[in-house]
């Protein structure tokens, strides 16, 4: 475990840092792991030429990290998909509101995902992009949460494992705050419990700054 | 079967079918009773149906939204079956699991949906 600097060299995450009770995992271990990824990757796809593809927006911190880490030619692309709409079931099933590109038919396809949980996203993608025959399908996932895995997902990549807590940072969100921590960090029981993000605290400080 | 299509004993089996549904995630919901016990008369004294079956994970999932020192009956009926029924896969959810769940699905309102007990 790693405590948390309240005097982070970035001030504006302050308002954040104290919704957070412990690290889980540090900037370095994430960095460090990720060079290790890239390196793997480099190794295994090399004269493959694959496509990566992540799905938005949680995928981005990792994905431009994995990416700077990889030393063979690949290319990327991202699909974004409908979320669950709790209590409107009349919004239909999931749906991809953005899809890709690039053309996947006998491309060597990598699916870079943040934090597989339930597996239930991606599961769907997985069916989506296996109907386009490609010549490969692969998953790499940051962080692993495999305590409530739903759905069968193949592995071919791990970062690590997280413990089963609710944890934010490196991309992971609440209520879309909090992905840009550089680190992953578990949230305080009680900002669950209030349900509020540090993004509203942001909001209200600057909002406050404003004179509102 | 969708979530729409039938009643469930609580508001949070019914989220979690309208979950599967939103993802194309067959379940089957309360399709198997497990014998757990016997008496020496062959009666069925002790039995377990957990909650849902995905058939295309093999899967049963049982939910539970009772407070931790609660669910030693529960965590007892799993481990059971898990010893009688080697074979059978199941994910016991209990009410910190379902939370994350619930918030990680945007459902705001779970805190009122697990005050009844499951």
């Amino acid at each position: 475990m790693t405590s948390i600097s309240m005097d982070s060299e970035q001030p504006g995450l302050s308002p954040m840092l104290r919704d957070i009770s412990r690290i889980v995992l540090s900037e370095e271990e994430i960095r460090r792991r990720v060079r290790e990824l890239g390196a793997q990757i480099s190794q295994d796809y090399a004269g493959l030429n694959p496509l990566l593809i992540g799905v938005l927006k949680g995928v981005l911190f990792f994905m431009s990290d994995l990416l700077r880490a990889i030393t063979i030619p690949v290319t990327v692309d991202f699909m974004a998909i409908s979320r669950y709409a709790p209590r409107q079931p009349a919004k239909g099933p999931v749906r991809l509101i953005k899809d890709l590109d690039e053309a996947v038919e006998g491309r060597h396809l990598l699916f870079v995902e943040d934090v597989i949980d339930t597996g239930l996203t991606l599961s769907y993608l997985l069916r989506t992009l296996k109907a386009r025959n490609p010549a490969s399908l692969e998953v790499c996932t940051l962080f692993n949460k495999p305590e409530h895995r739903l759905a069968d997902i193949p592995l071919k990549y791990k970062g690590f494992d997280l413990p089963d807590r609710f944890v934010v940072g490196y991309g992971l969100d609440y209520q879309e705050g909090y992905r840009h921590l550089p680190f992953v960090g578990e949230l305080k029981p009680e900002i669950l419990r209030l349900g509020r993000s540090g993004s509203e605290d942001v909001k209200r400080a600057n909002l406050e700054k404003a004179g509102h | 079967m969708k979530a729409s299509a039938r009643s469930f004993a609580h508001p949070v089996e019914e989220e979690f079918a309208r979950i599967l549904d939103f993802y194309g995630i067959p379940w089957q919901y309360e399709p198997r009773t497990f014998v757990l016990e016997r008496d020496e008369q062959g009666n069925v004294t002790d039995a377990f149906t957990p909650d849902f079956y995905l058939p295309e994970q093999d899967l049963y999932v049982e939910l539970t939204t009772m407070q931790p020192h609660q669910i030693r009956h529960k965590n007892r009926k799993v481990r059971r079956l898990r010893e009688l029924y080697p074979d059978v896969n199941i994910k016991l959810f209990k009410r910190r699991d379902i939370r994350s769940l619930l918030l990680k699905f945007g459902v705001e309102d779970y805190p009122e949906m697990m005050t009844n007990k499951l």
